[in-house]
């Protein structure tokens, strides 16, 4: 049995949180000393898995087109402000393209001014997940420090009324949804998930998987996330072998790869080559043994990264894993022009990869062990530019799995406006529900418990809702 | 709030009273002050009085007259090939002999002296890429590539296109977000010809011919963008409007001269814009579109009712003149609102060209603009992480060159390539000096420094960017606006984080791309793979010295590293050379097989990826 090593862990940032903890007031595993990692965290079910899967739509979704006033009132304000892409005088759906995506909340559920949403049309199968009860969209939700009012937003007083830094900005928003920081951040909540699930794992390296590329999102504090793309790990050819026809060669590669002169860029780079050497024919060697027989779309850079998603998790007792967290990402979404052109066909690649994780989950026999939820630099207005919609807050996402309570609605819809004082300007959504709501709600089911909750989502004390109920509250 | 910065400024903003374009901007390729530029920060970081040795000349002593080439004595072998490799793409032994013999400044004029031997635009027309017939070009991408490897792998000017690569990863555009414009790839290729352009010219000229490039316009949504309609509600987009400032200007947070980030009372960063100055600055950049008046329309191949034009409409400027465009509308687009943004207001009903000359001496004059913008080319040609004072020096050349000219980046590269902390013995040894070699650098380090040619003359090696087959990495290639990563990225749990480091480059290293490298590398050495169809290496001077191993290593060692291989790696490397039985009068096939094995190794081992 192959048993990686612990990640070092770094004595600055183990420092650094234990004192943001403290200053929080919150009890701490860390101030008991590294033995008592996990001791804290109810990660409790002692051989069950759980994985949480983080697809973020990069460039900032628009949720305008993406959840549709459908009632005729609603619809007609919708309708006003977005004009109609069909004939040329904005961005808006004709209200005819979406009556079979209409979704109607199991037992029926009122939103604000009765609004009926319609999911946008190329999604008939998260429609149909929605039917099933295995989906929820969470409306409104958006980075926060404290619950904020229109007047408090407006008011120049940062001070008692703190709101994100550098709204509206894309690296900035996607580096706020992921950490709770601006860019700059050093982990993300995904990653202080995996600071506290790691040693719950034989090999804690694979607690935070990133299929996507590098983000925030899956660093911790002290633990490191690894990164794999495409079919699987990459080896490196002749390495410790025959390298370009000659094993002396392979030798000296081998050599050279594990020595540098202390520089620290060099002792970096050398750490990630042995990360990548040590561990990329474990994990190939683990997905040889997986064979699924759900179908993924070719030509779909999201269900290119799903699939192996699902074989990970496939893999899962072969790599040594009983929680993890993944993150995958999808681009295209800065939609400020060509939106009624674009934005659909990117909404139905995000439907059809969603789909087949979920089916693929099911065929692994993990469909309730596994929860896939969307996030994205931002909402966009609810005005048009013409042919596209500009950088917004708020906005909808999500949550798919078959331990999500679906079939309903979260959060609370927003006026369909650019008036009402739950947006601010061109219908740029005031988020009413927090990410660290959100964030705290999905750590909960993965097993951070309460008294750890602020070093995942640190706004969270600030928040009447630690747990949403979009996840059963109990594990 | 006035500081020395503050008052600089105010004084350059008297001189450029009236808001018409700078003198120099239009001098910029003007050779008068080639050889003043750098003494000129010699003499202006004397007289601001900054602390360290203050010149930009520490190593190598010399005159700082201003007036006479510098004769820098004692340079090594190893500090003129280290100063060639930051300075340009590749080093040759003429030009470190040079360094050697006539001094860091001698050389560097000449390069950037040097026009490139054939522009972006000439490569298409001598390729015959601008025809329109069933291939349809006009919709192609693949060009752009064939477009900038032919640029960076043949024909001098190592130095203006090593700093124009600098600046496209500074003023992004990317080939992956320009789709929508017809002649996409020419686009491209007008894009790369400004960077090269004005890459020794000045900043103000060199923001506004971006600003107006189609592939800007199609990348950030200026081009069509119109003024606000209240009836439909339609507003401006902003895209552009906000990454001008966050990205090629000014930045999120007010800097002091030397990078650091200024603080309020409660020490908390100032931001330098709000979202009002966003929507007001973004009224600016409506009303623009394709010039189309001299072009000329043609039918199409495919005898679809669409029509092309010949490619000229992507390579110029956008214009906001309706008659101009491929509809003449008879009213212009601009928005006529009054725009205010930074302190800035221009009056209602100012006309596109007039609003963007003051939007653009905004920017150009701004404090934040000298230290936002140097730091990030020193992290790209030097260090990641310069020291407040290497970046006040540079900003201060940018503030004021020789001429008290704002903005002369032929002087602010200089003096970042001058600078003592770049040159200096003490840095090289300091093991938090340097920086990361991006992928596509050593891809193309390797081509120049083995006389990489292409077969078909078409440079079809195609995107490199594929994190898995490739480098992960192609240059004009971008992700997005925000480039390949970022100027304060560090990765977590890095010995970089825990010194308080950054190490931009890294955002683009992780288990696969590190092994993807050397892959890649060992396919294309040997001339293998797919990106190498069309490309072979002549390893000519390595040929003729193959049969002596140490001899060999040695040169690879100086031209691919500047002699920065550790005993460690050397000796790791001689044994698997020598294991290989090749002598004066082995086969060429025999000699290849220790040179692509001694390239490989070289440019592996940490030794090599790590610039200092």
């Amino acid at each position: 049995m192959f048993i990686g090593k612990l990640p070092e862990v770094s004595r600055r940032a183990f420092l650094r949180r234990s004192a943001q903890l403290a200053s929080l007031g919150a009890a701490s595993s860390y101030a008991l000393g590294l033995a008592g990692i996990g001791e804290a965290a109810a990660f409790s079910s002692a051989d069950g898995y759980k994985a949480l899967v983080c697809v973020f739509l990069l460039g900032g979704n628009d949720h305008n087109n993406t959840l549709i006033p459908y009632d005729s009132t609603n619809y007609a304000k919708y309708r006003a402000i977005r004009g109609l892409a069909s004939d040329g005088s904005g961005v808006g759906l004709g209200r005819s393209q979406l009556g079979a995506t209409v979704l109607n909340p199991v037992g029926g559920q009122t939103l604000t001014d009765d609004l009926t949403y319609a999911l946008a049309p190329t999604m008939p199968r998260m429609k149909a997940r929605f039917d099933a009860g295995k989906m929820a969209p969470l409306l409104n939700v958006g980075p926060l420090i404290a619950p904020l009012t229109r007047g408090q937003y407006d008011s120049d007083d940062t001070v008692r009324y703190p709101r994100p830094a550098k709204l509206f900005s894309h690296n900035d928003q996607q580096s706020t949804w992921q950490s709770s920081l601006p860019e700059g951040a050093q982990s993300g909540w995904g990653g202080r998930m995996a600071d506290l699930a790691q040693s719950h794992n034989t090999n804690a390296m694979f607690t935070g998987i990133n299929a996507s590329g590098n983000a925030v999102f899956l660093a911790g504090e002290n633990y490191a996330p690894y990164q794999v793309t495409g079919s699987g790990a990459v080896e490196i050819w002749g390495y410790d072998g025959w390298l370009m026809g000659s094993r002396a060669s392979g030798t000296a590669l081998k050599t050279i790869l594990g020595q540098h002169d202390g520089h620290v860029l060099a002792n970096d780079y050398a750490q990630m080559m042995a990360r990548s050497i040590e561990y990329g024919g474990f994990v190939n060697s683990a997905l040889d043994s997986v064979s699924l027989s759900t179908q993924f779309e070719e030509g779909n850079a999201l269900s290119e990264q799903l699939n192996l998603v699902a074989r990970l998790i496939a893999a899962r007792r072969a790599l040594g894993v009983k929680r993890q967290v993944f993150m995958v990402a999808m681009g295209g979404f800065d939609t400020h022009d060509g939106l009624p052109g674009e934005h659909p066909a990117l909404l139905a690649q995000l439907d059809s990869a969603l789909d087949s994780f979920f089916r693929a989950t099911a065929e692994i026999g993990v469909a309730d062990k596994v929860t896939t939820f969307t996030a994205s630099d931002f909402g966009r207005t609810l005005t048009s530019n013409g042919d596209g919609s500009d950088h917004g807050w708020g906005s909808h996402h999500l949550i798919l799995g078959g331990a999500v309570n679906g079939g309903r609605f979260y959060g609370t819809a927003p006026h369909v406006s650019i008036e009402t004082a739950d947006q601010v300007d061109q219908g740029r959504l005031l988020p009413s529900t927090s990410v660290d709501e959100y964030s705290a709600t999905l750590a909960k089911w993965f097993g951070v418990s309460p008294s750890e909750m602020p070093s995942v989502s640190p706004n969270i004390g600030n928040f009447a809702s630690p747990d949403l109920g979009f996840l059963p509250s109990t594990i | 709030m006035v500081d020395s910065a503050g008052s600089q400024r105010a004084l350059l903003c008297e001189d450029f009273a009236g808001d018409d374009l700078p003198p120099e901007a239009s001098e910029t390729r003007g050779s008068t002050m080639r050889t003043a530029g750098v003494s000129a920060a010699a003499l202006a970081t004397a007289a601001c009085g900054s602390e360290g040795s203050g010149g930009v000349f520490g190593i190598g002593g010399g005159s700082t007259d201003g007036t006479s080439p510098l004769l820098e004595t004692d340079i090594s072998k190893a500090q003129a090939a280290r100063f060639v490799l930051r300075a340009s793409l590749s080093a040759t032994e003429n030009d470190i002999s040079t360094v050697e013999n006539h001094g860091y400044e001698f050389w560097l004029d000449r390069q950037m002296d040097a026009e490139n031997a054939q522009s972006a635009k000439e490569f298409y027309e001598a390729k015959n890429f601008n025809r329109i017939d069933n291939d349809e070009l006009y919709f192609r991408s693949w060009p752009a590539d064939a477009m900038i490897w032919s640029q960076l792998f043949s024909g001098g000017s190592g130095v203006r296109k090593r700093i124009a690569l600098a600046l496209s990863e500074f003023f992004v555009v990317s080939t992956n977000g320009v789709e929508n414009l017809i002649w996409r790839s020419q686009g491209m290729g007008a894009y790369w010809d400004a960077l090269n352009l004005h890459a020794f010219g000045n900043y103000r000229e060199l923001l506004e011919a971006i600003t107006l490039m189609p592939v800007m316009g199609t990348f950030l949504n200026t081009l069509g963008n119109r003024k606000a309609d209240a009836e439909t509600g339609r507003v401006p987009d902003e895209n552009f409007g906000r990454e001008v400032m966050q990205l090629f200007s000014i930045g999120l947070y007010e800097l002091n001269l030397d990078g650091t980030v200024k603080r309020d009372g409660e020490g908390n960063p100032i931001e330098t814009y709000t979202n009002e100055d966003v929507t007001g600055i973004s009224n600016v950049f409506t009303g623009y579109d394709l010039d189309f008046s001299q072009t000329r329309i043609h039918p199409n191949p495919n005898s679809s009712p669409w029509e092309i034009p010949e490619c000229d409409v992507a390579m110029l400027p956008m214009t906001a003149d309706s008659n101009k465009w491929r509809y003449s509308r008879g009213k212009d687009y601009h928005a006529p609102e009054e725009k205010r943004f930074l302190g800035t207001v221009i009056p209602p009903n100012t006309d596109a060209k007039a609003s963007m000359r003051l939007a653009m001496n905004t920017l150009w004059r701004h404090p934040n603009v000298a230290p936002f913008f140097c730091n990030q080319m020193i992290q790209r040609l030097v260090t990641s992480n310069p020291s407040p004072a290497y970046v006040r020096r540079v900003a201060q050349v940018f503030e004021a060159d020789t001429n008290g000219k704002r903005g002369n980046l032929r002087a602010v590269f200089k003096a970042i390539l001058l600078d003592e902390e770049a040159l200096s013995q003490t840095s090289h040894t300091d093991p938090r000096f340097g920086k990361l070699r991006e992928p596509m650098l050593r891809y193309v380090q390797w081509g120049r420094t083995f006389d990489l040619r292409s077969q078909s003359g078409m440079w079809e090696i195609g995107g490199t960017d594929h994190p898995v087959w490739s480098l992960g990495q192609s240059p004009l290639r971008s992700p997005s606006v925000f480039n390949f990563f970022r100027p304060g990225y560090s990765a977590t749990n890095s010995q970089a984080a825990a010194n308080d480091m950054v190490a931009p480059e890294f955002q683009l290293v992780n288990e696969t791309t590190v092994a993807a490298y050397v892959n890649f590398m060992s396919q294309v050495i040997r001339g293998r793979g797919w990106h190498s169809r069309d490309v072979q290496p002549r390893y000519r001077d390595e040929l003729a010295i193959a049969h002596d191993s140490a001899k060999l290593l040695d040169r690879l060692d100086l031209l691919l590293t500047g002699y920065q291989l550790t005993g460690a790696t050397r000796e790791a490397i001689l044994p698997a050379l020598d294991s290989l039985s090749v002598t004066r009068d082995s086969s060429e096939e025999e000699k290849l097989e220790r040179i692509h094995i001694a390239v490989l190794l070289v440019m592996a081992s940490y030794d090599y990826l790590i610039q200092r």
